[in-house]
């Protein structure tokens, strides 16, 4: 077990570096002038060729490409993650303050899936074909064809306009005001969880129909143990592998998903934070929130294969 | 024999009439300057921006604007992201009256005078005045600032260095006397103007010289105006607290100021304003406007904005470079759709190559009967193929790169202009959509043959414009255009201090522009802004531009 996990933590950071690599790089071959941001249309419109040199070598980005990317890793190694171009926040507090937002709505999007995904393709499952079955499988059709950004405009369209409300603008935490919190952060919650349900609904139905047809299955029912039991005391365990592989993966379509979802219900989250940062080519903050994000992934799958272990009993690592 | 001692030459007797009146003359010498300064202290009068004594005290003023800015160097800016949230804490040498937007009042300088031959501006201070730090406000901060501003350090960009540009010597004259001294005479509205500018702050000299001069990273450098900061998270919100020790007693109105960074179009701002997460709501999309204006408790004003949307030639390409090509495409432009074509985007108005609503230019009434701004476009149309026809490009032009800012309106326009220069006079373009800042890097390397954007002007003054606009190497002269009878025109208009006859030669200037297109205009942008009618003190709809009137000092609310 102790060589996976050495293997596997090695694997991990080679992806980490691989993704630092190529953000590094592709942040830095996209054309663009930060400077536009940084001071503006007019201001860039009179700057002198000199200007523009100091300006630049004050933001370290005159300074040789290798030497700019030692600089950032030393910056994650101190756990500085360096500064914003604009106005000198690092990167460090943009983090604190909005990446409990994004991870609320992460976990949230997570809980609705499982709510809304298993229930839904049990269903499907124990009764093939029927009324049900066809409503739940439409119905998850739907929601992994409709974009969650639009999805998102609708209900802040709906909500504005039919009762005339909308959420809080500014972030609250949930430790400040739970039920502000909640309302900041259902929405995309919800969105999100709807789309990712859609997909693990379609699989545990597929897998659970899978296993329903095995003997022991069968051997259970003959027993005289009740339905319940049978699915879900001797079935949905093993058809539960695929589904919670899927939902690692599904991690990232989060991951992602918040990007657009967060703009759309105006969340000013660690997703926004990543939009903002590109239009101004804020080059530090976006490689650094991709960075984490793929960090996140990372870990996020790992501890998923590492579930299997525990789920299994017949899974070892060597 | 008179027994009276008589004064003769080389005597030194001294009468007592002629001691008494050369005492009286030497003590009436001694006392006139001291005497002159009291009549001038007494006289120090009050800023015409009074306290109402019907407002009401208090409360939190809630307001959605755009304030996440890339520095805090409002000098360095040209974006409401600075000036809109950070004007609060700050004043002005002179400033624009907040209840018309137009007329140039007292601020931090009670009184000005301006030389006969208008070479020489002193303004007189206001004493007492403190920054919010406690330190006094002298002559020698509103020197280090425009110092700064009229010759910034190296490193430091700030747009309006070119209002300035006769600037000489600036001369502390006393702590509350200050006098500009100019190298060559301008007009008295453009120099009043642009020291009215909003973007003009008065700061400390301390915090100038503290910072070498830039002060990007300072989120907090103190102001002498109406609010103070109290707390900000960034691209949230910005908290202020009335300033108790503001130099205009009675002001400001309420205790807080909450600015929220809302974009300007936005569906946050939009949506804020009309669910009343904030009062006043400033930059909205039109459909939040028209929604908002149908609401009983609300008042949606709309203002003239100092921007201008136009896109430009590159006149290093071939065709482009005939003045009749380019006059072709300007007359092929349907100006009345284009600007329909954005109503839901953003609110727009037809202007030509001069603010249409600026008393200089062309008055509307008369602009939409020229060419190229009818709403029967086809005599334009016809006189534009004429023109193709007599370049020689009868046939048309083809594959033209037409380069997009990546902002809707733009997008929208594009696909509109595209149609029309190839309706009109068959000209083909390919539409190629880029980010904000790439679309500058291509403008300055000229990767374009047509490049759509907008460009903004601190003054409604044409001299302030013709200059970055249209001027041979203006900043924003993105055509590389030069005319030689309109740079010695503009040189005119900027030196010439009769009114009337500027009028004329700025009239002159549209003509040539007209004729030999530097740009083409596609409209001018409007301002919506909407508020509850809580909100008084406020009456956006004559302002020009969002600029120069976001101090909120004279704003009260009529419940808290």
């Amino acid at each position: 077990m102790r060589k996976y996990l050495a293997r596997r933590a090695l694997f991990a950071l080679g992806t980490l570096v691989g993704v630092s690599l190529i953000i590094f790089v592709v942040l830095r071959v996209l054309p663009g002038d930060p400077l536009v941001a940084i001071l503006g249309v007019e201001g860039h419109a009179r700057m002198t060729p000199a200007d523009r040199v100091r300006i630049m070598h004050d933001l370290g980005l005159s300074d040789p490409l290798p030497v700019q990317y030692v600089h950032w890793l030393r910056d994650i190694a101190t756990g500085k993650l360096g500064k914003s171009f604009f106005r000198g926040d690092t990167v460090a507090d943009l983090i604190l303050h909005r990446g409990p937002i994004s991870a609320e709505i992460g976990f949230l999007a997570l809980v609705v899936s499982w709510l809304v995904g298993l229930p839904v393709g049990i269903v499907s499952a124990i009764k093939p074909n029927s009324w049900a079955d066809n409503l739940a499988r439409s119905a998850a059709i739907l929601f992994i064809a409709i974009p969650g950004f639009w999805l998102g405009m609708l209900i802040v369209l709906g909500l504005l306009f039919w009762f005339g409300y909308k959420s809080p603008i500014i972030i609250v935490h949930f430790w400040q005001s739970p039920w502000e919190n909640l309302q900041i952060v259902i929405g995309p919650a919800i969105v999100l969880g709807l789309a990712q349900g859609a997909y693990i609904a379609r699989m545990s139905r597929s897998c659970l129909l899978e296993v329903i047809r095995e003997d022991y299955v069968r051997t259970a029912r003959a027993k005289g143990a009740q339905e319940r039991h049978v699915v879900l005391g001797h079935a949905l365990p093993n058809a539960l592998l695929p589904v919670i592989t899927i939902s690692g993966v599904l991690l990232g379509f989060v991951l992602g998903g918040s990007v657009a979802v967060e703009q759309a219900f105006g969340v000013p989250g660690l997703g926004r934070s990543l939009v903002t940062a590109l239009i101004e080519r804020d080059i530090i903050v976006v490689q650094n929130l991709v960075l984490l994000y793929a960090a996140i992934f990372v870990v996020v799958n790992f501890a998923v294969d590492l579930s299997y272990a525990w789920l299994d009993p017949r899974i070892r690592y060597a | 024999m008179s027994d009276q001692p008589v004064p003769g030459p080389g005597t030194d007797h001294l009468s007592r009439r002629t001691f008494l009146r050369a005492a009286g003359v030497t003590g009436a010498a001694a006392l006139s300057p001291a005497v002159l300064r009291r009549r001038a202290e007494a006289q120090e009068t009050p800023s015409p921006i009074r306290p109402d004594p019907a407002a009401k005290r208090g409360g939190t003023l809630r307001y959605g604007i755009l304030s996440a800015a890339a520095h805090f160097d409002v000098h360095q800016s040209g974006t409401v992201a600075n000036i809109g949230p950070q004007s609060p804490m700050y004043d002005l040498l002179i400033r624009r009256d907040p209840r018309n937007g137009q007329t140039i009042i007292p601020d931090l300088a009670w009184k000005w005078d301006i030389s006969p031959d208008g070479k020489k501006y002193t303004f007189y201070l206001r004493k007492g005045v403190k920054f919010h730090d406690g330190a006094d406000f002298t002559a020698e901060d509103v020197k280090a600032t425009y110092e700064r501003i009229v010759r910034p350090p190296k490193g430091v960009v700030i747009p309006r260095s070119s209002l300035f540009t006769t600037v000489g010597d600036i001369v502390v004259l006393d702590p509350y006397r200050i006098e500009f001294r100019l190298t060559e005479a301008r007009p008295k509205a453009f120099m009043l103007g642009s020291f009215a500018s909003g973007w003009n702050i008065i700061v400390r000299k301390k915090s100038l010289d503290d910072n070498q001069g830039n002060l990007r990273q300072v989120m907090n450098y103190p102001g002498t105006g109406p609010f103070k900061h109290v707390s900000r998270q960034d691209k949230e919100v910005w908290v202020m607290e009335r300033n108790t020790n503001y130099w205009n007693k009675g002001l400001p109105y309420v205790d807080k100021l909450e600015i929220y960074n809302l974009p300007p179009f936005s569906p946050e701002l939009g949506s804020s304003f009309l669910a009343g997460k904030i009062d006043y709501g400033r930059l909205l999309d039109p459909v939040s406007w028209r929604k908002a204006k149908q609401m009983p408790n609300v008042t949606a004003a709309a203002f003239n904005q100092s921007v201008i949307q136009a896109f430009w030639m590159n006149m290093k390409r071939k065709p482009l470079a005939d003045p009749r090509v380019r006059r072709a495409i300007h007359l092929a432009m349907d100006r009345p759709t284009l600007v329909e074509v954005v109503k839901d985007t953003a609110p727009m108005q037809i202007g030509g190559f001069v603010y249409p609503f600026h008393e200089m230019s062309t008055p509307k009434e008369e602009l939409v009967k020229r060419l190229g701004y009818q709403t029967d476009i086809k005599p334009a149309v016809q006189e534009a193929r004429r023109l193709m026809q007599e370049a020689g490009y009868g046939q048309g032009i083809k594959g033209l790169d037409f380069v997009v800012r990546d902002i809707q309106t733009f997008k929208l326009w594009a696909v509109a202009i595209q149609a029309m220069l190839k309706e009109g006079i068959n000209i083909e373009c390919n539409l190629r959509t880029v980010q904000t800042s790439v679309w500058f890097d291509e403008a300055a390397a000229g990767n374009f043959d047509l490049a759509i954007s907008a460009i903004v002007s601190s003054l409604m003054d044409p001299s302030d414009y013709f200059s970055a606009w249209y001027g041979a190497n203006g900043p924003q002269n993105y055509s590389g255009w030069n005319n030689e009878q309109f740079q010695a025109l503009a040189k005119q208009i900027e030196r010439e201090l009769d009114d009337t006859k500027r009028k004329a030669m700025v009239r002159k200037a549209e003509d040539i522009l007209e004729q030999d297109p530097p740009l083409i205009p596609i409209s001018y942008e409007q301002i919506y802004d909407a508020y509850y009618n809580k909100v008084k003190g406020q009456n956006p709809s004559t302002f020009f531009g969002i600029y120069d009137v976001c101090r909120w000092d004279n704003v009260w609310l009529a419940q808290s």
